[in-house]
């Protein structure tokens, strides 16, 4: 099971969030395109910060604990894993915290941001007068 | 500076700058950025340590690169800030995809006409 110990979280963080996509109705898997976009964009600098602190041995990864599928024979698998599963969980958890936001005051602040972000709810033309309001 | 602890620094600065200045998501000026932010730092905490405490440590920290500031389950400080800027950077670079994509640029119009005043999100800029 020690080989494991990587992946497993990264698994468990995927499964804790996965509701807030398939209950809650954050649309982040299925804006694939976006999602896949937003991930090469957002997560290349921070993929060549670890290769870095790699390179400068600011940390290394325990051979006891990841599967030993080095990419490059540098960065263990499980390591690009996580540049793209806690994206995820980021995501999916803004977009939920929105749109309970908005269910839950639908003239609220987190509606309107929800507006501004492209994130419309159902309620859109009440959230534009409230947002004209404030 | 622990080179860690000084890239993280400089992380931090660039996705508030690009974050404000720069391509002017102004998630920073979001309630919802801020809740998500705490969520994912809450659940940080455990993942996190999951990851770096001393006793099974899958990551392991040279203590010479970062501040040797331990939180929790021995996880540097540092990694909170690593954590605060990918979180930023994600919905940052989310939200400039949302708002270019057909659905976004539709509803723009519509918004200038009824006469909204720009608020603290910052998506009218750009037309």
């Amino acid at each position: 099971m020690e080989p494991f110990h990587y992946l497993l979280v990264l698994v468990a963080c995927l499964a804790v969030t996965a509701p807030l996509e398939w209950v809650i109705g954050a649309r982040v898997y299925r804006r694939p395109r976006r999602l896949a976009l937003t991930l090469a964009i957002a997560m290349t600098p921070f993929v060549i910060w670890d290769l870095v602190g790699i390179a400068r041995r600011h940390w290394d990864f325990s051979p006891r604990y990841t599967l030993g599928l080095d990419l490059g024979g540098v960065m263990p698998l499980e390591e690009l894993l996580f540049f793209v599963v806690i994206p995820i969980c980021a995501l999916l958890t803004h977009q939920a915290v929105l749109r309970l936001g908005a269910r839950l005051r639908p003239h609220g602040r987190l509606a309107r941001e929800a507006q501004h972000l492209g994130e419309a709810p159902a309620t859109r033309p009440r959230c534009e007068e409230g947002a004209r309001r404030a | 500076m622990p080179e860690y602890t000084l890239l993280t620094v400089l992380a931090v600065v660039l996705v508030v700058s690009l974050d404000l200045v720069v391509v002017r998501t102004r998630l920073l000026a979001t309630l919802g950025f801020w809740l998500t932010l705490t969520i994912m730092w809450v659940f940080q905490i455990p993942v996190d340590g999951w990851l770096t405490r001393l006793d099974a440590a899958i990551v392991r920290y040279d203590e010479r690169h970062f501040s040797g500031v331990r939180v929790f389950f021995d996880s540097p400080i540092e990694d909170f800030g690593f954590g605060f800027a990918m979180v930023l950077a994600t919905l940052m670079v989310w939200t400039v995809l949302s708002r270019r994509s057909t659905g976004a640029e539709q509803r723009r119009p519509r918004r200038a006409a009824a006469g909204e005043p720009s608020s603290g999100i910052g998506v009218h800029r750009g037309g």
